[in-house]
């Protein structure tokens, strides 16, 4: 099919939006002229001033006046317009939140009559069941142990909690302890000065050969 | 002799290349006429851009007091571009798809494409969504002449007509008409393509 079903359709009461959307953009238009004579009536007046003529630029600032009250009039209809545009746009929306919600409440009506409550309560005995029987088979299964195994695993436990242990807790190196006096060399300078005398013993009893 | 650039009174860096006299003849030599009005058309596109005129016509050349004056005349060295290289540099234009003659059928004036009517669509959305514009129906006038500026102020009709017929071949736009005149209707991007 054609690209154009995204696009949703041109109702009637689109059309009368845009025809109060082109009124009011009229009336600006309007507006802006009135502006534009504003400004060249007050220019002539100038002129007439200028050039002596106070009766004549009396009767341009009368005009403009007028002017000025037409602009206020068209003002007021501006506001109309756009208030009975914002009306319409408002109520539009309105409509739609509505039809939303309306949805939302059937989706919900459908859900309940899957889950009534009597078939939710039959669910959670079987549960409780289920979970207590489990806790039976396991109660047997720990009983089932021997007095060895058992005491064999008691150790294995202990023996993990001292792992853990030492891994969380900081590690305790002894460390020794920094000197207080002057270190003293004893046993190894002694040997050192033996072996010295041995040398030279030895090379005194080579020469006679 | 050194030429110097000069920035004009709506402050547009004139190229250096427009204090020069045979800038504004139409040269003889094919390979001379190629290059210097290919620097016409990049100082067209740039004051356009810059001023945001839309369109260029032969008679801006013929007379002055107009919108173009600055670019097409240097009053300085006493020179400016004579009507008929004018309209051969606005036939260039057209024919490498940067301006279009509007009205159509003849040659005299030009829609000026200082931006694509691609990118003019992606503006033209865009400013619609940021001012929370999308779903409404919205006029022409409301488009071109907003209350507070916009990049899209004062675009000509046919480019914004453009603008649109782009954004509805892919369902972000749709004309509605009616008896005393025509709106329309922006949509939000789908995501899709």
């Amino acid at each position: 099919m054609g690209g154009n079903q995204s696009v949703p359709k041109i109702t009637a009461q689109d059309r009368a939006i845009l025809d109060l959307k082109l009124q009011r953009d009229k009336v600006k238009q309007y507006q802006n002229n009135l502006k534009a004579v504003l400004d060249r009536e007050e220019a002539i007046a100038k002129q007439h001033l200028q050039a002596g003529h106070k009766d004549r630029a009396l009767v341009a600032l009368r005009r403009r006046k007028y002017q000025q009250g037409l602009l206020l009039k068209t003002d007021g209809q501006l506001e109309n317009l756009q208030q009975l545009v914002s009306t319409i746009e408002f109520s539009l929306i309105e409509v739609s939140v509505l039809h939303g919600l309306k949805q939302g409440n059937e989706v919900l009506k459908e859900i309940h009559k899957e889950m009534n409550a009597e078939s939710v309560e039959k669910l959670l005995e079987e549960t409780a069941e289920a979970r207590e029987y489990q806790r039976e088979i396991d109660e047997m299964l720990a009983n089932n142990l021997s007095l060895d195994e058992e005491d064999t695993v008691q150790a294995e436990l202990r023996e993990l909690q001292a792992v853990v242990r030492a891994e969380t807790e900081p590690s305790k190196d002894v460390l020794p302890s920094a000197p207080t006096s002057e270190p003293v060399a004893t046993e190894p300078l002694a040997e050192l000065q033996e072996q010295i005398e041995v040398g030279s013993d030895l090379a005194r009893t080579a020469i006679p050969a | 002799m050194a030429l110097s650039t000069h920035t004009t009174t709506t402050d547009f860096l004139l190229p250096s290349i427009h204090s020069a006299p045979p800038f504004f003849t139409q040269q003889l030599h094919p390979a001379s006429l190629s290059i210097a009005t290919e620097q016409w058309i990049q100082l067209i596109l740039k004051y356009a851009r810059h001023r945001r005129l839309f369109t260029i016509k032969v008679e801006d050349s013929e007379a002055p007091g107009n919108n173009w004056d600055e670019v097409l005349r240097n009053e300085r060295i006493n020179r400016k571009v004579l009507p008929s290289y004018l309209t051969y540099i606005l036939a260039q234009m057209v024919s490498k798809k940067l301006a279009v003659y509007e009205p159509p059928k003849q040659d005299r004036s030009v829609l000026i494409y200082w931006r694509l009517p691609e990118e003019w669509a992606e503006v033209l959305h865009d400013w619609v969504s940021s001012t929370g514009n999308l779903n409404t129906i919205m006029t022409f006038y409301e488009i071109t002449d907003p209350p507070i500026a916009s990049p899209l102020s004062g675009l000509p009709i046919p480019l914004l007509r453009q603008a649109i017929a782009i954004l509805s071949r892919s369902n972000r736009a749709q004309i509605i008409a009616i008896a005393e005149g025509e709106g329309v209707r922006f949509f939000p991007s789908t995501g899709k393509a």
